[in-house]
């Protein structure tokens, strides 16, 4: 069985084009139920996000798959072939088991490291489970990318360190005060990005979140725009401050509206609660000076800019560690696919004794004419136990293998041994469809290595 | 000799947390922690060996006081590390227990306790400043990592420390709560051992070390000096508001006193404790 993935991503197709291509909008379980109708895969899985839209599929012709799923893809969403042929990106067998364990890994993502892809994988997963078009081909390739996506974030750093602003205001938050459970937050300024910021603290939890304005109406107003918030005039600022623990400041004005004399005076009746401002406005609202004193931690837009570019850059040095696991876990799986070669002549094998018995039970029959049914069912039964003892061992051996010289030599003497025909053994893995699939399903309940399905 | 094998262990587990610190690696941590456990096991093996041999725990002498209070520290970090799930402290630890721990493995053997040291009072008062120390050996480590912490996110370039240690909150709460344990323990030990010291110069008045034992001498002077730094922390942490930062300055002063005074002048400068 060949492994392929079709598909765009943001490296290969710009914004207007993934945008059309998005197999959230027709619905991922449509889409899978419609692609297994075309007949061209085997098993397929749908990752769909703002960012890529990939078909895994396991099939038995490679070129025609391939074919018919950048055909399916521009079909489906109904976008010209023209338009979509020339982004689409085409991987086969190991190539796209590397492919998806980069994406799981969050080294394909736009923001390498991020950590949302891992969730969207493993729903993708979820979907074509429900769909019932994952079988044992995809259910291990996805299940070892759902290693690899958890090796990396627990084995490298790629995943740390906050990549945008708002989530590094947040995570500097953390590591000050520890939970924000129970923190009071402390907005000044009505406009629209002390609101963003807000809510994103929102998010986390805060125990109470105050807003001030100079006026009194645009305050309430954002207040109630953000929910849970509550307003306060601007005469009443330091004792409102008095009370926070991380500021917000984000006015229009243009000189500083805290000086470092202010912040000293609101910082002597807390003695030694910390206090975090964070000033996103331009120009700055705090005198910069402000963070001289004890425990005030003052950090501006661009010190938050730093910050997020520091981890650009650490995540870009986690990379390389990355790409280890990555490597690694494609050797294993590579490992799994060559034991799979193994298959066909585990069916062959089980046809060969299959026949064998009932050519016996055929002989015999006159002999057990004249038992009960009862006595023949037994008879039948037993049989068939033996002969599934006498196999469970050699195909739990035979699946173990992990290198196709060795497979190759097994699977040559037992040709010889138990004289299987070569076209049973060789013809296996280019059988039709239905006719493989029958066959894999049949030796399914020898095979002990088979991944878990579900997490 | 005996002291040797546990001093193996914690060295081993210094590299371990030192290797986890830096890697973040989940299993080197696991390593880390359970070669820990092995080492306080063999140490409390080797310290109920040396007990029965003995018939009584060996703490009287400055060498094993130390190793005890190593076995102690061990098992307060331990505490600490399996109730918060907080592994980043055992990087500042292990070095402190590994260098300590060299003390008694070089100069092995067990005093005999003498007789002016049995009874129940004595026990009293090594056990709780033993356990003092501890607890103030876990301050300075936290107020140490306080201030590197502090200093990082001050200094706006957020990384090592940053990427690996709890918040600042979670260190000044965790440094508060090992000043007050080691404060009441310091004080009981401070005040059992003086009630001790003039039942002793009632009955053994000849022993040159109990008339020794008055605040003329280092071990008995350093200690007190010890008891007020640490409650002018205390005081100043309840009445000034003094915490973060200046806290942890205190810890780490205070911490230096008390190993000042546990090794250079156990051994060589007090006349009233050497037994």
């Amino acid at each position: 069985m060949k492994l392929v993935v079709v598909g765009i991503s943001h490296r290969t197709a710009p914004v207007e084009l993934r945008e059309r291509v998005d197999f959230n909008v027709r619905g991922v379980r449509e889409a899978l139920v419609a692609l297994a109708e075309r007949g061209s895969t085997r098993e397929a899985v749908i990752v769909s996000t703002c960012n890529r839209a990939e078909i895994y599929a396991a099939c038995d012709d490679a070129k025609r798959t391939r074919d018919d799923v950048a055909r399916f893809i521009s079909d489906f969403n109904e976008v010209p072939p023209a338009e979509v042929a020339p982004h689409v990106q085409e991987l086969v067998d190991l190539d796209a088991a590397r492919h998806l364990f980069r994406v799981a890994g969050g080294l394909d993502s736009l923001v390498v490291g991020e950590p949302q892809i891992l969730g969207q994988v493993k729903e993708a997963h979820t979907a074509a489970a429900e769909a019932q078009t994952v079988g044992p081909m995809l259910n291990r390739l996805f299940h070892s990318c759902f290693a690899v996506g958890k090796r990396v974030r627990t084995e490298t750093g790629l995943g740390s360190g906050a990549v945008s602003v708002s989530y590094a205001a947040v995570a500097l938050a953390r590591k000050i005060f520890g939970d924000l459970r129970g923190r009071n937050v402390v907005v000044i300024g009505a406009g629209e990005m002390g609101k963003l910021t807000a809510l994103h603290m929102k998010t986390e939890g805060v125990h109470k979140m105050t807003i001030v304005s100079r006026t009194m109406a645009h305050a309430a107003q954002t207040a109630e725009a953000i929910g849970g918030a509550s307003a306060a005039p601007w005469d009443e600022l330091d004792a409102v401050l008095g009370a926070g623990d991380i500021v917000i400041t984000a006015t229009g004005a243009s000189a500083a509206i805290l000086t470092k004399a202010h912040v000293e005076a609101i910082m002597r009746p807390r003695r030694n609660r910390p206090l975090f401002i964070i000033d996103i406005a331009l120009p700055r609202d705090v005198e910069p000076a402000a963070g001289e004193i004890e425990q005030v931690f003052l950090y501006n837009i661009d010190d938050l800019q730093a910050t997020v570019r520091e981890n650009l850059a650490r995540r870009a040095s986690e990379v390389a560690r990355a790409e280890t696991i990555v490597a690694e876990e494609v050797d294993k799986f590579a490992a799994w696919l060559r034991s799979r070669g193994a298959i066909p002549t585990v069916v062959a094998l089980r046809q060969r004794f299959e026949a064998i018995r009932r050519a016996e039970l055929e002989r015999l029959d006159f002999k057990l004419a004249t038992l009960p049914p009862e006595a023949r069912m037994r008879v039948d039964e037993i049989t068939h136990l033996i002969i599934e003892k006498l196999l469970l061992t050699p195909t739990e051996q035979l699946k173990a293998i992990g290198d196709a010289e060795t497979v190759g030599a097994y699977t040559e003497a037992l040709t010889r041994l138990f004289g299987l025909t070569d076209d049973a053994a060789a013809a296996a893995p280019r059988a039709p469809a239905t006719g493989a699939a029958q066959q894999d399903a049949k030796v399914e309940p020898f095979n002990r290595n088979r991944p878990r399905s579900g997490r | 000799m005996m002291n040797i094998t546990p001093l193996v262990i914690y060295a081993a587990a210094m590299v371990a947390y030192g290797w986890h610190f830096t890697e973040r690696n989940p299993m080197v941590g696991r390593t880390a922690t359970t070669l820990l456990i092995f080492a306080a096991l063999a140490h409390t093996f080797v310290i109920g060996m040396l007990t029965m041999d003995v018939g009584h725990v060996p703490v009287a002498g400055a060498t094993s006081a130390i190793s005890t209070f190593v076995w102690l520290l061990a098992l307060a970090y331990l505490y600490i590390e399996l109730t918060t799930d907080e592994r980043a402290m055992g990087v500042f630890i292990l070095p402190l227990l590994v260098s300590l721990q060299a003390i008694p493995a070089l100069r092995p053997g067990v005093e005999d306790l003498a007789p002016v040291l049995q009874g129940p009072l004595f026990g009293v008062h090594v056990s709780s400043l033993l356990f003092a120390y501890a607890s103030f050996a876990l301050a300075c480590v936290i107020g140490v990592t306080y201030v590197l912490l502090f200093k990082e996110i001050k200094a706006k370039h957020l990384g090592f420390f940053y990427a690996r240690l709890p918040s600042l909150q979670v260190l000044d709460r965790m440094n508060h709560v090992a000043i007050v344990v080691g404060w009441v323990f310091l004080t009981i030990g401070i005040i059992v051992g003086a009630i001790w010291a003039a039942q002793a110069q009632g009955g053994y008045a000849g022993d040159p070390r109990v008339q020794a034992m008055s605040l003329k001498d280092p071990k008995i002077i350093v200690a007190l000096v010890c008891w007020l730094v640490y409650s002018f922390e205390l005081f100043a942490a309840r009445r000034i508001g003094w915490g973060g930062r200046r806290a942890a300055y205190l810890s780490t002063l205070g911490f230096v006193i008390v190993l000042l005074n546990f090794v250079p002048i156990s051994y060589f400068f007090t006349q009233s404790h050497n037994f």
